[in-house]
């Protein structure tokens, strides 16, 4: 197992060399010269030129890259153009905000969605399956920034019930957010539960539970859930990229604090070190999730533990 | 040849017959090609203009005049949506385009020739896939500034991945079979072996992806447009209408709402008609997504 994960660590490297050079490119094709950007306008050449020079750029871009390297592999990505602070500041200040919000998301697909995949491939064709199954569908296909939006109408224009922006603390900040996040994830998991537990529920081992005579409620929990809940897993980490996609665009709306509306505004901004800081955690985030999921998935199943010992 | 054209006929048939068995399917169709009519013949459907502004008529409800209202422009909100459907379709249709070109050329290289050109190729897919699609296209739209135009390039290299992806693993299963070798044995050159033995028959696949890839493509548009890098005031696009008309909800929300039930209704049809073809072209991806 543990040379497993080590020779998957071993192959993010290369993925992350690669988008760390496609990361620096996109950000210095980008026409418009940061150092006029940070000085604006009216600054005097002479000015402008020690900028250009201390920013390193007059270097070629080969040498420019690998002086941005040598600093991205310790995290280090500079200050933002716009608050001066440094860029891996903005974001662990940023993070946990994100993370509050994508853990309640996930929370909700689970609470949520694995019941409503269960109940769905108990009674196939059932009025409860069509419904859940065109609900899922529903959640699939909404616009997470519309959704959002219309959430704010209903639950905080109209009822009153939930503030419409913002993270003061309090629980009642993260629940329209939250939902309007984790939605289409919810939508997933319903659907891959049911279509995982309608197939295990197919196999000779079911049927021997079946016809031992045990209650059909126990079968499906222990024997058929247990099975089931495998590629569900599976489907809850893959997830990840849809939320981190999605935290973009809800971040946006409900004005969260964390590193999805922080890099729209750097975008806005022409922060390129805080863009570049960003896409890059965003990368690694999603490596090592995918990882996580990988390994887990394995631990799940004996026949793939066996396989990697 | 007679003989394969005959096959291939009732297979389309029997495909078809299978299609039009599943009602899901058949409404996702008709509403589909209902959209598509209503975005051709726009200019013909409503009177009005849909960039010329009529600030005395602003934030109007639905009225018999304006069946959806007007916006805070006074534009009213049904032309601007059946002109915005032009546009969402256009995105969607050219951005999958680029991608299915581009990612089944690479993926069928891949497949086929094996070896450095394989490895090469499917590790740049690796660097492609190390971001979730969507914050692929917007770092890529972060470089090329915002516009319509490089929202279309964007999206259309975020999906090449699934494409060169799905065709890769269908071209290695196919260029085992026995009428490959054949063909092969009997001096067929490589580009007539890919071009009428292979490519034919992973186009089934390859069919549902770029359904549920236009789904995708379109919603992701109208994301990058509503965060404003896409389609630019006052062009009629979804994305960029909620948007534009979202701070003036609290006095009238139908110019928010009808763009997006409109993205809501064309993704949700094309995502009915993908699933249905998936299930009438390849029984075996049933349970994917």
């Amino acid at each position: 197992m543990w040379r497993y994960i080590l020779r998957r660590l071993v192959m993010l490297i290369p993925v992350l060399f690669g988008i760390s050079i496609f990361v620096f490119l996109l950000m210095h094709l980008t026409p418009g010269d940061p150092a006029l950007l940070m000085l604006g306008e009216h600054a005097p050449t002479a000015q402008l030129e020690a900028l250009r020079e201390e920013l390193g750029l007059n270097d070629s871009l080969p040498v420019q890259y690998w002086n941005w390297l040598k600093r991205a592999v310790r995290f280090d990505f500079g200050r933002s153009l716009r608050s001066k602070k440094l860029v891996t500041r903005e974001i662990l200040d940023r993070l946990p905000a994100t993370a509050q919000l994508a853990t309640a998301a996930v929370g909700i697909s689970i609470i949520i969605g694995v019941p409503v995949g269960i109940i769905s491939a108990a009674r196939p064709n059932s009025w409860f399956d069509n419904i859940a199954m065109i609900g899922a569908l529903t959640g699939v296909g909404m616009p997470a920034f519309w959704q959002g939006i219309m959430l704010i109408l209903v639950f905080s224009v109209s009822l009153g019930w939930f503030p419409s922006s913002g993270r003061m603390g309090g629980w009642q900040y993260l629940v329209l957010p939250a939902v309007t996040l984790g939605t289409a994830a919810t939508a997933s998991v319903a659907r891959m539960t049911r279509s995982s537990m309608l197939e295990v529920l197919q196999q000779d081992y079911i049927r021997t539970a079946r016809s031992k005579g045990l209650p059909r409620r126990a079968v499906i929990l222990v024997h058929g859930l247990r099975n089931a809940l495998i590629p569900v897993v599976t489907m809850i980490g893959l997830q990840f990229g849809g939320l981190m996609s999605g935290a973009v665009l809800t971040e946006t709306i409900f004005a969260w604090p964390g590193i999805g509306r922080m890099v729209v505004e750097a975008i806005n901004n022409k922060d390129f070190p805080l863009v570049q800081g960003t896409i890059m955690t965003f990368a690694l985030l999603y490596a090592l999730v995918n990882l996580v999921v990988d390994v887990l998935y394995a631990f799940l199943d004996p026949r793939l533990r066996v396989r990697y010992e | 040849m007679e003989m394969d054209t005959s096959i291939q006929k009732s297979q389309t048939s029997r495909v078809l017959k299978q299609l039009f068995r599943n009602k899901r399917a058949v409404v996702g169709g008709i509403v589909l090609i209902m959209i598509v009519l209503m975005a051709v013949f726009a200019p013909y459907i409503s009177k009005y203009d849909p960039v010329k502004q009529d600030i005395r008529n602003r934030l109007q409800p639905p009225s018999k005049d304006h069946i959806f209202g007007t916006d805070q422009f006074g534009r009213d909100t049904f032309t601007r949506v059946i002109y915005g459907a032009r546009l969402s379709l256009r995105v969607g249709f050219t951005s999958i385009a680029i991608s299915l070109v581009i990612g089944s050329a690479l993926g069928l290289i891949a497949g086929y020739y094996g070896g450095i050109l394989d490895n090469v190729i499917m590790r740049f897919i690796d660097i492609l896939l190390a971001l979730p699609g969507f914050l692929l296209a917007l770092a890529i739209v972060a470089a090329l500034g915002p516009g319509l135009e490089n929202v279309v390039i964007a999206i259309g290299i975020s999906y090449i991945p699934s494409f060169a992806r799905m065709m890769r693993s269908s071209v290695l299963s196919i260029r085992e079979l026995d009428y490959v070798s054949a063909a092969e044995a009997v001096g067929a050159p490589d580009w007539r072996v890919i071009l009428l033995h292979i490519l034919p028959n992973s186009l089934n696949p390859i069919i549902v992806l770029t359904t549920l890839s236009l789904a995708g493509a379109i919603l992701s548009a109208a994301g990058l447009s509503f965060l404003g890098m896409g389609a630019q005031p006052p062009t009629p696009e979804w994305g960029s209408m909620i948007a534009a008309a979202r701070p003036f909800i609290r006095v009238s929300h139908w110019a928010v709402t009808v763009p997006g039930l409109a993205i809501f209704t064309t993704v949700m049809c094309l995502n009915l008609v993908g699933d249905g073809l998936r299930d009438a072209l390849d029984p075996r991806m049933k349970n994917v997504g």
